[in-house]
């Protein structure tokens, strides 16, 4: 039972990977963190990585294609964002209106930590 | 005493952000192209073959569809893309692009519902799709003589969305 599980999952992986076969070393595990910060804009809450969509398709094609044509990790970053917003990378890029996104748990940790000494005085 | 109602506070001003985000749609995305040029582009004629490119394409402010046979919305919205094409006091050309989509199907979708197109562009790989921030068909867009856009909508396109959203712009536009 244990080893048909594995098979299954390994049968998976070698799916999921196969379209970075035509990439070289490097370029494959920058390929695959790419796909995995991109959301998939089609189906909830899944990357293109995880996604069978059409659209993550295409979208890890080009990012394949934007690889191969020496785009460095911003560039084909900064090209989804152009087209699509920043829903479409998982984190979100630091700018004037994430900031307080970006802040809050520290604002929050200060806090808290102003309050607990009070209450322990 | 404000030292022990700031915490209350606080916790309203939070639950009021919360509760704004719960009642916000999640469907409609913001587009950033908005304001922005359409992509350059080469694509294909689906009618007759040839070659068109994105300065082809604009020089009057006209709508741009997207659409493909395989997509359930665009069957919808299809009779109100004919009857607005028809609409000579409006007059606003409505290009195509035909998204990930069979030749043969498409033309003969055409053939039977009906042509509202004064361009039909195709886009079998959707290369192009991604450069214009498509998601899901249909979309549409309305671009001004230059090629600007001016406004996105994601879904059917119907004459309630139309008159409310895209007619009141085309008056400044023109």
């Amino acid at each position: 039972m244990i080893k048909q599980t594995l098979a299954f999952f390994l049968i998976l992986f070698c799916f999921s990977t196969i379209e970075a076969d035509e990439l070289n070393n490097n370029d494959r595990i920058r390929y695959q963190s790419l796909i995995e910060e991109v959301r998939c804009l089609v189906c909830q809450n899944q990357s293109v990585s995880e996604s069978n969509a059409e659209l993550a398709k295409d979208l890890r094609r080009e990012i394949k294609l934007q690889i191969q044509d020496g785009k460095t990790d911003s560039e084909i970053k900064s090209y989804l964002l152009e087209r699509y917003g920043e829903f479409i990378l998982y984190e979100p890029a630091f700018s004037q209106k994430t900031l307080f996104l970006w802040f809050s748990p520290i604002i929050l940790i200060l806090m808290f930590y102003g309050w607990f000494k009070k209450i322990g005085n | 005493m404000t030292r022990r109602i700031l915490p209350l506070i606080i916790f309203f001003v939070l639950m009021g952000f919360l509760a704004q985000s719960l009642y916000q749609s999640d469907t409609e995305l913001p587009s950033p192209l908005i304001g922005k040029s359409i992509p350059e582009f080469k694509l294909t004629n689906l009618i007759n073959g040839e070659f068109v490119t994105r300065d082809e394409t604009i020089g009057s402010v006209s709508l741009i569809n997207v659409w493909a046979t395989w997509c359930v919305g665009c069957e919808i919205e299809h009779e109100f893309l004919v009857e607005l094409s028809q609409d000579e006091d409006i007059n606003l050309p409505i290009i195509g692009l035909n998204w990930k989509d069979d030749d043969r199907l498409a033309k003969l979708w055409l053939k039977q519902l009906g042509d509202p197109y004064s361009l039909v562009l195709k886009d079998p790989e959707g290369k192009t799709a991604i450069d214009f921030g498509v998601y899901g068909a249909p979309e549409t867009f309305l671009i001004d003589s230059n090629g600007i856009i001016h406004f996105k909508h994601i879904g059917p396109l119907d004459r309630k969305i139309f008159e409310q959203d895209i007619l009141p712009l085309i008056g400044g536009l023109n």
